[in-house]
Formats: C-alpha cells, sequence, structure tokens
C-alpha cells in the first residue's frame, strides 16, 4: 500500500507542475490579447465603447495573471522535460491532426471539463461574431477562481478525505473515482489525445491542453516569444527623421576628454607600473641554473660564444718551460753555432725567446724590447682593431676540407722517370763544391770548389780524372755546350779561365789548342779595356780572362763561341760578353739597373739574353739593342739563381727567400706559379734538356725535384708537379747544396753540396 | 696427446740424395728429423752422416728449389706434403772456401777476364793491361794506352804458345797484343801492341771477341758498335811513328785497323757487349736497352727495353740464351728472349744496393751468375732462389769487374786497386 501511495503522491507532483505550466501559458495568452487591445483601443475608441468596459474588468485580472505568470517561471521550466516527453510522443499526431484538433478540442471541453469549462465555452460560442471581444472573455473566465477554493494548502491533508476540497457554495468537492491503473493506460493509449491531457491535481480535473497552448509552450522552451506574431527583430524605424536635419542635434562642441588620455587608465598604467617596479609582476620566467656543468670543460667554448657573439678568446699561451727559468741547465742553452744559424734566419723564421743563462736573478737586465713592445700595441690599439683571421684547417671557422684544396695532380708513379735515389758519389774535394757542370755526352763532369780545384769526373764510376788547382775559390764552372770542344770555363775571383780539357779526339785538340792561343789580341773599346784583358794562363795553357770585379755567373752560348761573365759588384758594367773564337769582349749594348745576379742566353732564340737583377729578369735582345724586350715581375726579395727551359717560352727563379717561380714568358709578365718549398735560401734551379723535370736546391741541404710538362698547345698550361724531396748532404758551415745540374741525358741529377760531396741521384 | 705427439707431428721422414761423389755420399736411408731444421740444420745433420773431417758446407733442393727458410716453412710455402718421405737433393754449398792473395795493381781495376783457365787479364786505370798466371804473379805487361782501360778480352786463347789480347780504352782506340805464353819467367815482360784499331769517337767501353774466329768488337760512347778484324796479315797500313807526341818509347812498328762494320742504333754510350755466338753480338746501353745484333746484316734482331741505363751484359744459363743485365739501380734482371710476346725479365735480383758493374754467367752450369756492384759486393746468384748463394765482401771500394775463373772461382778488380780472387767454388 504504501508503495502505491508513494507512486500517487508522484503523480500527484507531475500532475501539479503541468497544472501550473499550464496557468501560466494561459496567462500569457492573455496578455497579448491585451496589447492588441490596446492597439485596436487605440484604433476605434468610439466603436468599442462597450467593449471597453469589459476591458477595464480585464485589466486588473491580467495583472494578477501576470503575477501568476511570473510565479510559475521556474516551474514551467522544471516541467520541461515531461512536455519534451510529451512533444516526442505525439510529434507525429500533432502535425497530421491540426485541422480535426480545433473542433475536437472543442468537445472534449465540453465533455470532460465541469461547467466552469461549460460556461466558458458558451461564452465563446456566444460571442461569436466579434472574435477579439470573445478572446477577451475567454481570458477574463479564466480569472475566475478555480473551482476549490481551499486555497493554498498542501493537498497531503485532504490525502485520505473523500473530497478534496470546497467549491464557492462550500460544498464538498468529492474525489474523483481513482482510475484502476490499467484501465487509465488503455484509455490512454486509445486516447490520441491523452498527451495533451493535465491532470489538475488541485481541483481533481483533466486539463487538455488546446493546440495553440502547446504550441507556445514548445516556443518558450525554446526561449523564443511566446506569441507566434511577434517578431523580436522587427526593421528598426528611426523615430526621427534625418532627411532634412543639417545641424547636429546638439551643436555643443567636443568635450575635452575625448582629447586628453585617460585619467583612469592612466591609473591603471601607474598602478601597473608601480606593481613592476616593486616586482610584484613578473614577465619572464627566472631562468634555471643548471645544477650539474662540465668541471674540466673549455670554458672559452660554447659558453662565452653563445652570449658574446664577437668574443673572440685570446689565444692559450705555452706554459713557461725550464728554458725560460733565469738558470737554466746547460742542455736548453744554444751553441754558438746554433745563435749564428738564428742569426741567419729570416726574423719571423726566428725563435721568440732563446735561453740565456744568469748566475742570480739580480744578474737580469730589463727586457729589452719592452718600450718596443709597448709601442707597437699603442700602434695596434690606435691603428688597427684586431681581426679575427679566417684560416683554413682543422680549427678554423669555415669549415673547409683541406685536402679538397689541393689541386689534383697526376701520381708520381706515372712521371717516372726522376731521380730519387742517390747511388754514386763523388768524392775529393776538400772544401764546399760550389758548381758543377755535366759535360754534354754525359760522360764526365766538371766541378769547382771553394778549395780552389777544379776537378772532371767520370760520371759512369766516380772516379776523378783531372784536378786543376788555382789559388782563390771557383764560383763556377761550364762545360761548352759543344760534343766536339771539350773546354771549360771556370769564374776564380776576377779571372775568367778556359781550360782545355783534353779530353777530344786529336782532331779536336788541335783545333783546341789553336783556339786557346792568344796571338795578337785585337783592339778593345776603351770601356772595355778598362775593365777586361785577355791574357795567357801560364800554369794550364789555357786564357786567363781578367776582370774589374769578381766573377759570379758563366753562361755559355748554346753555339759555344759567346761566353757571358757576371759581376755582381759591377753594376752597370756588371755584365760582360766575351767571344772565344775572337779573342773579344763586348760591352752589353744595353743599359742596365740593379745588381745583374745570372745571365741566360736563349736556348732558340739566338740574340735573346736573359738578365736577372736582383729583384727583377730582363729579356732582351742583343741583335736589336733596344730596351728590355720583356720584364718579368718576380716579386722575389732576392733572386739567386735562373733556369730557362729547353724550350724557350719557360723560366725558372729561384729565390734567396726559398721561393721559385716559374714563368710562361708567352702567357705574363707575372709568376705562372710561385712555390714556396725550401726554408732555406734556392741556391740553384735547373732544367733538365729532354726530361720535363726541373729541380731547385737549398742551403737546407736538400734538393727537390719538380715534374714541370711544358706542351705544345698553347692553350695549355705547363703542367708542375713536385715529386721528390731529395736529402743526403749534410749541412756545413750552415751551407746546404750549393748546385744542381741534370745529366744531360738520363733523368739524373747532380747536386753539389757544401760538405764537399758531389752526389748522383738515379731514377 | 703429451709431448711425444706433439714431437711425432712436427717431424718429417727425409731422404738425402746427391749427385756427388763418395766422400760426399751418405747412404740411401730414410732419416727422421724434426721440421724446424733450416739449412744449417740440414747441413749438420749430412755433416754427421758423412762423418767428414773437415765439415762441409751443403745446399739443399726439394723438387729444384733452393732451401732457404726452416723446412716447414718451404714445404707450407711450396704447398708439399709432409706425410710422404721427403727427398731432398744436396749439393756442396756455392760459395768460396778460399780467398787468395790479392793483387795490387798501380791503380783502380777496371777490367778482368777469366775466360782462360790459365791467366787472369786485367785492365786498369793507369792504361796497362796486365796478365797474371796465379795471384799475385804477373807474368806480363801489356803497354801502350794513353787513357785507361776500360775493357780487356781474350781475343784468341786456343793458341798453345801465344795468345791474343785485346784492350779498349778511354783514349778511344783500341789495342791487340799478342802474348807468348810460353818464355814464362820470373821477370815480367812488357808487350806492345801489334795492332791499333782507331775510329771510335769517344771512349770506348767494352771489348768483346768471336769466340772461334779473328773478329773483335767494341761498344762506345759514341753510341756505336764497331766491328774489327784482328787477323795481322790482313792490316794494310803500317805507321811507324806516325804518333805526334815525339817522346814517345818505343817507336815498334805497330798496324793500324779500320772498322769492318759499324753497328748503329744505339742511342747512348753503348756499355757493354758479348759475343757468344759466331754472328750474334749482345750490347747494351746508357738508352735503356738490349740488343742483339745480326753481324752479318748488321741488325738488330731482339731489343730488350729495361728502363734504367746498363752497365753490363751477360748470356748464358739455359741454353745459353738467357739475357742478364744489370745497370745504374741495384737490381739484376734476366730476360727470357725465347718467351713470345714479353719484354718483363722473368727474373730480377734486389739484394745489392748500388750500380751494378758486371754480371756474368757462370759457362757450365745453367743456374749460376754473379754480380758485382758498386757497393763493394760480389753475389753469387742461383736462379733457384731469390736469395744469393754468397755474398763476396772483400773489396773495401767500389767493385768495377768480376768473372769467373776456371769454373770455380770468381776474380774480380775494384777501385781498391786490387784484383781479388776467390776460389774454391764447387758448381757441380
Amino acid at each position: 500500500m504504501t508503495k502505491k501511495k508513494s507512486e500517487a503522491a508522484n503523480e500527484d507532483q507531475t500532475r501539479d507542475t503541468k497544472k501550473k505550466s499550464v496557468s501560466a501559458v494561459k496567462s500569457s495568452q492573455k496578455e497579448k490579447p491585451v496589447l492588441a487591445k490596446q492597439v485596436k483601443s487605440s484604433k476605434e475608441e468610439e466603436d468599442l465603447l462597450l467593449d471597453s468596459a469589459t476591458d477595464s474588468d480585464y485589466d486588473g485580472d491580467s495583472l494578477s495573471g501576470s503575477l501568476n505568470s511570473d510565479d510559475f517561471d521556474s516551474d514551467v521550466f522544471d516541467s520541461e522535460d515531461d512536455a519534451s516527453q510529451k512533444e516526442t510522443e505525439g510529434g507525429d499526431k500533432d502535425s497530421s491532426e491540426d485541422e480535426l484538433e480545433l473542433h475536437g478540442n472543442e468537445d472534449s471541453d465540453d465533455d470532460d471539463e465541469g461547467e466552469q469549462v461549460d460556461s466558458e465555452n458558451d461564452e465563446e460560442d456566444g460571442s461569436d461574431e466579434e472574435r477579439e471581444v470573445a478572446e477577451e472573455s475567454d481570458s477574463s473566465e479564466d480569472e475566475v477562481a478555480p473551482r476549490n477554493t481551499v486555497g493554498d494548502v498542501p493537498l497531503e491533508w485532504y490525502k485520505d478525505e473523500k473530497h478534496i476540497g470546497y467549491d464557492i457554495t462550500g460544498k464538498k468537492i468529492t474525489k474523483k473515482e481513482k482510475q484502476d491503473k490499467l484501465d487509465s493506460f488503455l484509455a490512454n493509449m486509445d486516447d490520441s489525445k491523452n498527451w495533451r491531457k493535465i491532470y489538475d491535481e488541485y481541483n481533481d480535473e483533466e486539463v487538455e491542453l488546446t493546440k495553440e497552448e502547446s504550441k507556445l509552450i514548445r516556443r518558450m522552451l525554446k526561449g523564443e516569444a511566446p506569441h507566434a506574431d511577434f517578431d523580436p527583430y522587427a526593421p528598426y524605424v528611426d523615430w526621427f527623421k534625418w532627411d532634412d536635419a543639417i545641424h547636429p542635434l546638439s551643436s555643443a562642441p567636443e568635450p575635452k576628454r575625448r582629447f586628453i588620455p585617460s585619467k583612469w587608465e592612466a591609473k591603471k598604467v601607474v598602478k601597473y607600473v608601480r606593481a613592476i617596479r616593486k616586482g610584484l609582476i613578473k614577465f619572464d620566467k627566472p631562468e634555471e641554473e643548471p645544477n650539474v656543468y662540465l668541471l674540466w670543460g673549455d670554458d672559452s667554448a660554447s659558453d662565452q660564444k653563445s652570449k658574446h657573439l664577437t668574443y673572440i678568446p685570446p689565444p692559450k699561451l705555452k706554459l713557461p718551460g725550464h728554458e725560460e727559468s733565469y738558470n737554466p741547465s746547460l742542455e736548453y742553452i744554444p751553441t754558438e753555432e746554433e745563435k749564428a744559424a738564428y742569426e741567419l734566419m729570416y726574423e719571423e723564421d726566428r725563435p721568440k725567446f732563446i735561453p740565456k743563462r744568469f748566475t742570480s736573478l739580480r744578474s737580469i737586465p730589463a727586457y729589452e724590447n719592452a718600450l718596443k713592445e709597448s709601442f707597437d700595441r699603442c700602434l695596434d690599439l690606435y691603428l688597427c682593431p684586431r681581426v679575427r683571421k679566417k684560416r683554413v684547417g682543422a680549427h678554423s671557422i669555415i669549415n673547409i676540407d683541406p685536402e679538397s684544396l689541393k689541386p689534383k695532380l697526376p701520381s708520381r708513379k706515372d712521371l717516372r722517370p726522376y731521380p730519387n735515389s742517390c747511388y754514386l758519389e763523388y768524392k775529393g774535394h776538400t772544401g764546399a763544391v760550389t758548381s758543377v757542370s755535366p759535360d754534354c755526352s754525359g760522360q764526365w763532369i766538371a766541378s769547382g770548389s771553394a778549395d780552389g780545384s777544379v776537378r772532371i769526373w767520370e760520371v759512369e764510376t766516380g772516379r776523378c780524372l783531372k784536378v786543376w788547382q788555382f789559388k782563390e775559390a771557383v764560383k763556377c764552372v761550364a762545360w761548352n755546350p759543344l760534343p766536339d770542344f771539350p773546354i771549360l770555363a771556370v769564374a776564380i775571383g776576377q779571372d775568367l779561365v778556359i781550360l782545355n780539357t783534353e779530353l777530344g779526339t786529336d782532331e779536336e785538340q788541335q783545333k783546341i789548342e789553336e783556339l786557346l792561343r792568344l796571338g795578337t789580341l785585337p783592339e778593345q773599346d776603351e770601356a772595355v779595356a778598362a775593365i777586361v784583358s785577355w791574357l795567357p794562363d801560364e800554369t794550364y795553357g789555357g786564357i786567363k780572362i781578367k776582370h774589374f770585379k769578381n766573377i759570379s755567373y758563366v753562361d755559355w752560348h748554346p753555339r759555344g763561341d759567346y761566353l757571358s761573365a757576371v759581376m755582381s759588384a759591377g753594376e752597370t758594367r756588371g755584365v760582360v760578353i766575351h767571344q772565344l773564337s775572337m779573342h773579344k769582349t763586348q760591352r752589353l749594348p744595353i743599359k742596365m739597373r740593379g745588381l745583374p745576379v745570372c745571365t741566360l742566353f736563349h736556348p732558340t732564340h739566338r740574340g735573346m739574353f736573359i738578365i736577372a737583377t736582383k729583384k727583377n729578369v730582363r729579356v732582351f735582345n742583343l741583335q736589336k739593342r733596344e730596351l728590355a724586350i720583356k720584364k718579368l715581375e718576380t716579386g722575389l726579395r732576392e733572386i739567386s739563381s735562373m733556369a730557362i727551359h729547353p724550350g724557350g717560352d719557360n723560366l725558372i727563379v729561384g729565390s734567396k727567400e726559398g721561393k721559385m717561380c716559374w714563368f710562361d714568358m708567352d702567357l705574363s709578365s707575372k709568376p705562372y706559379k710561385t712555390l714556396k718549398n725550401h726554408p732555406k735560401d734556392i741556391t740553384n734551379v735547373a732544367f733538365h734538356r729532354s726530361y720535363p723535370l726541373f729541380a731547385s736546391c737549398s742551403e737546407d741541404s736538400t734538393a727537390y725535384v719538380f715534374h714541370g710538362k711544358v706542351y705544345s698547345d698553347l692553350n695549355e698550361n705547363p703542367l708542375i708537379v713536385p715529386l721528390e724531396i731529395l736529402r743526403g748532404h749534410s749541412t756545413s758551415s750552415n751551407r746546404g747544396v750549393l748546385d744542381c745540374k741534370f745529366h744531360p741525358r738520363q733523368p739524373w741529377l747532380f747536386t753539389a753540396g757544401a760538405d764537399s760531396v758531389i752526389k748522383l741521384y738515379c731514377h | 696427446m703429451n709431448g711425444e705427439g706433439e714431437d711425432a707431428s712436427k717431424v718429417i721422414h727425409v731422404k738425402f740424395l746427391t749427385k756427388l761423389d763418395s766422400p760426399f755420399k751418405v747412404p740411401v736411408t730414410s732419416v727422421v728429423i724434426p721440421s724446424s731444421v733450416t739449412r744449417l740444420g740440414l747441413s749438420s745433420i749430412v755433416n754427421s752422416l758423412l762423418t767428414l773431417e773437415k765439415p762441409e758446407a751443403f745446399d739443399f733442393l726439394i723438387d729444384g728449389e733452393l732451401i732457404r727458410m726452416s723446412l716447414e716453412q718451404f714445404l707450407l710455402a711450396k704447398g708439399i706434403s709432409a706425410e710422404r718421405t721427403l727427398e731432398i737433393e744436396y749439393i756442396r754449398a756455392v760459395a768460396p772456401r778460399k780467398e787468395e792473395k790479392p793483387s795490387l795493381h798501380d791503380d783502380w781495376v777496371s777490367a778482368v777476364d777469366g775466360s782462360s783457365p790459365r791467366f787472369v787479364l786485367t785492365g786498369c786505370y793507369d792504361g796497362l793491361g796486365r796478365i797474371w798466371s796465379s795471384p799475385g804473379s804477373c807474368t806480363h805487361i801489356l803497354e801502350g794506352h794513353t787513357g785507361a782501360i776500360s775493357s780487356i778480352a781474350f781475343a784468341n786463347s786456343e793458341g798453345a804458345e801465344g795468345v791474343t789480347v785485346a784492350t779498349a780504352s778511354k783514349d778511344r782506340t783500341l789495342r791487340l797484343f799478342k802474348v807468348d805464353t810460353a818464355e814464362s819467367g820470373d821477370s815480367t815482360t812488357r808487350v806492345g801492341a801489334y795492332k791499333i784499331l782507331r775510329g771510335h769517337k769517344a771512349s770506348v767501353a767494352s771489348v768483346a771477341a768471336q769466340k772461334y774466329g779473328s773478329k773483335v768488337c767494341s761498344g762506345s760512347w759514341d753510341c756505336t758498335i764497331n766491328v774489327w778484324d784482328s787477323n795481322e796479315s790482313t792490316s794494310e797500313l803500317s805507321v811507324p811513328g806516325k804518333k805526334r807526341k815525339g817522346n814517345n818509347q818505343a817507336e815498334e812498328p805497330q798496324l793500324e785497323g779500320e772498322a769492318e762494320t759499324t753497328l748503329v742504333g744505339h742511342t747512348q754510350c753503348v756499355s757493354s757487349v758479348v759475343w757468344p755466338e759466331h754472328d750474334v753480338i749482345y750490347s747494351c746501353s746508357w738508352d735503356h736497352s738490349v740488343r742483339r745484333w745480326d753481324v752479318e746484316t748488321g741488325k738488330d734482331s731482339l731489343n730488350l727495353y729495361s728502363g734504367k741505363a746498363l752497365n753490363t751484359v751477360d748470356v748464358g744459363g739455359e741454353g745459353s740464351a738467357l739475357v742478364a743485365a744489370g745497370g745504374s739501380d741495384p737490381i739484376l734482371r734476366v730476360w727470357d728472349p725465347r718467351k713470345p710476346g714479353t719484354s718483363a725479365p722473368v727474373f730480377q735480383f734486389a739484394s745489392h744496393s748500388s750500380w751494378i758493374s758486371a754480371c756474368k754467367w757462370h759457362k757450365s752450369s745453367w743456374f749460376h751468375l754473379l754480380s758485382a756492384s758498386y757497393d763493394g759486393k760480389i753475389m753469387l746468384w742461383d736462379l733457384r732462389t731469390a736469395w744469393p748463394l754468397s755474398i763476396i765482401e772483400t773489396h773495401k771500394d767500389k767493385v768495377l769487374c768480376a768473372d769467373w775463373w776456371k769454373g770455380d772461382s770468381v776474380v774480380s778488380g775494384g777501385a781498391d786497386s786490387n784484383l781479388r780472387i776467390s776460389s774454391g767454388i764447387s758448381i757441380s
């Protein structure tokens, strides 16, 4: 039983809410006709004088009604679920039975409801002719007090009674008989309009909502205006006509506040600024200090770099060692020889610190370079900012593989043969060998030494064949290039001696002896006679040509008759050309600047003569007596030697700073290639007569052999490939290899060392 | 599987064979020896088997190859099974057993010839040729050259009482000497040339004589090879006292000969010539080639290119057909011209450390040759191994020339002015 009761109570509650919502709907429905009526009344006040009385009646009702609706507002939304449920249940019917409902509605009203509803309908029916009035009366009917007069008391009080209250006359309103659940369900199912029926608990009756009412509810649920005719978005009709208005509505000037910054904004900003200053507002997150770091890492690397873009880490200084002590042990102290060697080096190559020994700290002198260095530093700071050099290499900033910068050169194996190993030595000199010269067949080689001897060696066996001893050191020896004219030109001090080697056949000997016999000398120019005199050489039966200065270099013309001698100290008169067949000497027909170092006769062009002065190389034409045809700008500090390719178009120049320049004389007056190989002075350079080889020898006791191929095709540049470093000579008194010459027919190189040995490097 | 088993795995059954005669013959029985023995070990085993009074050095051959490492390594290297009984042939080691007294000259010894068993000929830088009958005893001095002698050869050693000697010199001439060998006294006789061969324009580097004929050929620095007639009768010109130098010693009648044929083809100095057959001359030159000349036609029928300047050439070996040459590098090369289509050397011996100045094939052996080098060493080679059989280091300076003598000695001359004879070399 208790269960049933509770269920009943629940049902009652839901019904109650439904009823309330219905009443709310009804009240809202009433409002609208009031509005409409007002408009109408304004229209036809006189016509509807009768109605106005009723209107006034309703006014108060409508108010009460509206109050009611206010009360129920919340309830309407409570019952939303039920209503929506019902909607879904009867949605189909709703649409299909629009027309029918109107009549049915009336009928059902008649059937189900009590007298009051009937009276309503009656009244409606009665006022058929004027719809609006009827509607108004309908609404007025609604405000007829409910049938039950118990008031707003909990209905629970009447739960156990047979009545639910009292009507206006004081009679008990008896409860309707409770339908069986099953019966009511079946009835519900049968009645298609059941979804519209609401049970009014208070009056104990079922109310059926009209179609309009349900639509109202639905619209309200959607949040729209309850009445369908009300347009919330009606176009705005301005009440003021702007068309003919010339002047603004107000002629007041623009207020000042439009132009000044807002005081309140300023206040707000000040507030923020204060907060920021005080640190109450923080914009960036505090940086996280890494709690672990690389203790032994290089602190100059990534860390600093990322913070300062232009940070240049200072170079790390070498820590001072024992040698920098004021009293280092003896092995650190350089010997006198080493010191002398340092003196000979270029300043940049010289070691920065030379250990010295002092007996006590007191005896250490002041730092000698202090003033100079501080001055340099000032200049440095004043004149030039420190520039970061972009070096190429492993530690460079730009990452270029240094290997990729190397030119692609053919393999050394493909360039054989070239001299690479020393098998033969020619020993016998007691002083540094200053000059060597092989004869044109390659059977003999002549050498001159600082001990004053000239020797001829057999190349094949290393046997010394002949020795001539002179009083002064031999500067230069040169073998006559003609094969049937085996004579030697030797430069000794101021003398140029022509020696007969006696290696030719009998007829050749005869010719040579004839040539070397000085008969009546031809008349020499005065200028020439002042500097050169031809004399017979008593000791060895040759010719002695005496010069006014020491001769440093001798070169034969390829035809073997002319012979040039260079006197470095002779300046403008420093080069003379002797003609052996005429026993005559000529001065150069050209004016010459600078100190001559060496000269060359062009191998193919007969009149061409090349003179190297200390800085430049000039090419002359002896026959035309012109100024220099060509001047080669070497860019070298001091030229020491020069050699010409047998083709005649390419020239190599060796310099005292260890550089060698290759000139392609057809190409340009600038060097085609500059090779910097030797750490010390280059003493001589040489071309091979037939193989594509050239070599340089230097004071560092090495000789370098290069492949130097000159192509007959003018479009192709000469190919230069370094091949071999020939070591073996020892340094004696700071001098290394003094001369190098190629064997005329084999790819072999003779080197003359200051260690008084001549070496032959074979392939 | 203990120590005994291991020992068993490392022993080899060998049988020693030899072609030597009785004192050196071991009984043909199988012997068990450890596999780690080397040549020395084998030699001592054979010596103990022979029970000789004086120990003898032997060399061992397996399948025609000389053993130069331990037996085990050798078998592994050659892929020979150690299961079966190994047959090892032994020969007396090719090494000089005796060093003769050096014969001192006045100057560098530049040429030596040992082709006659009775004499050794030497040429010297003092311009004199010498004939030595035994170490230290010079029987004849051949004089006349004004320059150093560069080469010397027996032109005709058949005559019982006299031999003909040809010398080549750096004074651009060749001289022919007749030496009467019958008169053998204690004192040395001075012999003058009976014929002077002029025609070369530069130093003559080498001379060689026809084996059974009267012709002589010479190579020179003027890039030519001249063929001369050495006969006395055919020479037409007699030029006594033609020499300009008045102080010339003996005004003896001298014949002058001119070249019969000149073989032109080399582009540089012809450093060595050999005349092994009747009309075939081999020559080598500094132009890096070895050529074979046909004397009749004067054409070269073979041209071997070596890549290095060559100083010396010799023909010998198997069928007297192999060409050995050495020059401006430490490698002695051997070519086989019979092999068609290839000019690569078949053997290269590279134990020297400097230029090779002389190489000579042994006259009777197919395998043995010697080489002399500027490093002061003479090396004896066997074609069957890449190592030198023995190294003779008696010279103190460059060795300029070397030759076999009497089949069991090596004669050599060098820059220490000595003729040295190493004898007792047993070549079977």
